[in-house]
């Protein structure tokens, strides 16, 4: 089979003898192809979101898996020997064995947002191990998403600012009120971000729909397993076989369900815990939306 | 078809004993449902109880009680919620309910099923089969339904969900009524349908009950059955179906939730980006990168659509995942980036579910050509539509002009577009783009619209949505 990817053949290099900072390079490197927005993907960092044209690589969500793949194909690992994650189940982890090629699992990859984040993927993993100092200067994932959004918001305020400016009459009332309430939601992002613990209880309401989620899928499946009890007794075994095939999917689901769980809870907690390079991330994005407050404020 | 005298000697008999136990159980329910799932009712109870039981004062044929469904305890809570205890001495307007036997009647042990059975018997409940197209099922539900017919002639009232089920998506749509209830109501023709539309404030999808420590809102009104004349069953039901649906806009005024949950998404099939895990003629892809993005079920659909297609099968499949996902957004339903997995996406019958949550979408492709692709996915707020009837999302997919930036330019797109199709817009400088909440939303008069705005851009085109309903 021909794929037009076998233009860019590379050579695996075992993860364990590289540097985090050569990795993060590889990996920067690995995704060139996909960024559409070359100017920041020429200054990117560690910290740079691969989706995002504002301040990220501008790569579009139908290159998601080939950045995961890309990494895959760049590195080898000695964790690679399939370990079920308990007795009995079709679920499996990766495990210490023999050098060879490296493999992300399905929604292991969920946080890796930037190039930083996709090497604390692989150190968490343990495909390499953890270095604190490096680690020290990735933005966590629940930044990443903050501080984008604060991005759009700003980029949006200062657009609408622009558009403002060259109206006159009615129009330009409406779109004053518009730009009033948009000076608003700017000044009421910049005070969550200000704020460590209100940005952390914001978070906690998307954990809080998903444990909500979870606990509601729990109940569905001892629902089920109660009616499979009693259908077990009336030996119809059409019955049982219809509602164990039900069982199985909402073990899907809650399997589903709890990597979601996981994902919100990290997003929750990191969002409380701001290290230096957090806190240099959200002051600047808090001086965009400042200056676009400025900006808009002018024209009332 | 009428019932045997030992049915309905057993239906009066069940009727005298559920007479005789209707204030402990009644209390029992009320317990239940403040004390262990902390549920509270509406703040403005009182007021909305006073409403429909004057015109149930005034109504003295039977009543169809007519609600949405979303968990499986809805009856007890419909029942709680509009029944106040200083009423159960009426024991007509006590309803019958219709629980669907495969999830109420076969539950736990032998004690614990028999202690259900108990207490749904006293609850009057005639046990509804749902499923099943022999005729055992066939013979089971016009039994059932000839029981429900004669508890109404005896001037009783029966509790039915008009959707048949628990709706998937979390939103009663009008546009598909199901004709049971307007046939009961042609059967029994003095008959009244009291709707009840009750959600709990946190409920976004069907759960066995509604998240525990929520307040339950309802909206409820006593409507005419069968008109004088009428003979279509479905013509009643779409009446009834139409009031629900008011109910439901009138339930949503008050949430905090977004109720248009619509996205939208384009895919430009010559992207050379979109080739590369293909070979050079398209017939075969890289296996791997396809398990990454296909769930197991819909590798097996593009399987069967044959080699000649797998590009386009596979692309459709992604364009619709990711209209969905941004769908799911809006309900504040976080679909992690890159969790393709996550929304499984039937392209034959035009619905998504999203697996952890189990809720279904309807999609749509408006664009399906040698360029490109362009779907849009609904939640819930509105119909999607078809090829008979245009539905409540608005589209338009464009070339990017070449040196334009797509993200700007897709954002003036939606503007344009918004304001075309409303005569009290007209330009789209009274409109102004917003991205509270890291989505992106239409202010006008300085007011954020519910319009459930989405945006997409793939290499040469761009494509913007929203709803109107």
């Amino acid at each position: 089979m021909a794929f037009m990817r076998k233009q860019a053949v590379v050579e695996a290099v075992d993860v364990n003898t590289l540097t985090p900072e050569d990795t993060e390079k590889r990996i920067t490197a690995g995704v060139k192809k996909y960024a559409t927005n070359e100017a920041n993907y020429a200054a990117a960092d560690a910290n740079t979101p691969y989706l995002g044209h504002i301040v990220g690589m501008g790569i579009e969500s139908s290159n998601l898996a080939d950045i995961t793949m890309s990494i895959e194909r760049q590195f080898l690992t000695k964790m690679t020997v399939k370990t079920p994650v308990s007795e009995g189940s079709a679920e499996f982890k990766l495990t210490a064995g023999e050098l060879g090629k490296l493999r992300i699992l399905d929604g292991q990859d969920a946080l890796a947002a930037t190039p930083g984040l996709s090497v604390k993927m692989l150190m968490d993993l343990g495909h390499m191990p953890k270095n604190d100092a490096y680690l020290e200067k990735v933005m966590s994932f629940a930044y990443v998403m903050a501080t984008g959004d604060g991005w759009k918001m700003a980029d949006a305020l200062k657009k609408m600012a622009g558009k403002a400016e060259k109206l006159a009459g009615a129009e330009r009332a409406e779109a004053l009120a518009n730009l009033k309430t948009l000076v608003a939601q700017a000044k009421d992002y910049d005070a969550l971000l200000a704020d460590a613990a209100k940005l952390a209880a914001s978070k906690g309401k998307a954990y809080n729909n998903d444990k909500a989620g979870f606990d509601a899928l729990t109940t569905e499946l001892n629902l089920t397993l109660d009616k499979i009890k009693g259908v077990s007794a009336g030996g119809d075994a059409a019955a049982l076989a219809k509602l164990r095939g039900e069982e199985a999917e909402i073990r899907t689901r809650l399997k589903m369900s709890a990597a979601k769980l996981r994902v919100s809870q990290e997003v929750s907690e990191a969002a409380g815990k701001r290290r230096a390079v957090e806190d240099a991330q959200v002051a600047k994005v808090r001086a965009a939306l400042q200056e676009a407050v400025t900006l808009a404020e002018k024209l009332s | 078809m009428p019932l045997e005298a030992e049915e309905v000697k057993a239906l009066r008999l069940q009727w005298a004993l559920s007479r005789a136990l209707v204030v402990p159980v009644s209390l029992v329910v009320a317990a239940v449902a403040r004390l262990h799932f902390g549920y509270r009712l509406d703040d403005e109870i009182g007021r909305i109880r006073a409403e429909i039981w004057a015109k149930l004062d005034a109504h003295d044929g039977p009543v169809i009680w007519a609600a949405n469904h979303l968990t499986l305890i809805d009856s007890f809570l419909v029942y709680w919620a509009v029944f106040p205890t200083n009423r159960l001495i009426e024991d007509r307007r006590i309803p019958w309910s219709t629980p669907e036997y495969t999830n109420y009647y076969k539950l736990g042990g032998p004690v614990q099923s028999a202690l259900i059975r108990g207490l749904l018997y006293l609850c009057r409940c005639i046990p509804f089969l749902r499923g099943g197209e022999d005729a055992a099922s066939e013979t089971w539900r016009q039994k059932a339904f000839d029981k429900c017919a004669w508890v109404l002639r005896e001037g009783g009232a029966v509790f039915v969900y008009p959707e048949a089920g628990r709706s998937r998506s979390g939103w009663l749509e009008p546009k598909r009524p199901k004709d049971f209830l307007g046939k009961l109501a042609l059967e029994v023709p003095n008959t009244k349908f009291l709707c009840v539309y009750l959600r709990s404030d946190r409920q976004i999808s069907t759960t066995a009950a509604p998240p525990r420590g929520d307040r339950l809102r309802l909206v409820a009104d006593l409507i005419d059955g069968a008109l004088p004349g009428e003979t279509n069953a479905r013509d009643i039901s779409q009446r009834l179906f139409d009031r629900l649906a008011e109910m439901q806009r009138e339930w949503w005024k008050g949430s905090d939730m977004a109720r248009n949950c619509a996205g939208n998404d384009v895919v430009d099939l010559k992207g050379p980006l979109l080739r590369e895990n293909f070979s050079d003629d398209l017939t075969e892809a890289d296996e791997s990168w396809l398990d990454r993005h296909l769930t197991r079920k819909e590798l097996a659909y593009l399987d069967s659509l044959g080699p000649a297609n797998l590009f386009r099968g596979f692309w459709r499949f992604f364009c619709a995942k990711e209209a969905c996902h941004k769908a799911l957004g809006r309900a504040v339903i976080v679909v992690p980036n890159g969790a393709f997995h996550e929304i499984e996406v039937d392209l034959f019958r035009r619905k998504a579910t999203h697996i952890p949550t189990g809720l279904q979408l309807d999609i749509r492709f408006t664009d399906d050509d040698e360029d490109k692709l362009h779907c849009v996915a609904v939640l819930r707020g509105g119909w999607i539509g078809d090829e008979t009837a245009e539905g409540d999302v608005l589209w338009s997919v464009a070339a990017v002009p070449s040196g334009t930036s797509p993200g700007a330019f897709v954002r003036d797109l939606a503007l344009d577009m918004i304001a075309a199709s409303n005569d009290e817009i007209e330009t789209s400088s009274r409109l102004a783009l917003t991205e509270n909440s890291g989505l992106p939303g239409v202010l006008w008069r300085g007011e954020p619209q519910d319009w459930s705005l989405s945006l997409s851009h793939s290499g040469r085109y761009a494509a913007a949505s929203f709803m109107i309903s």
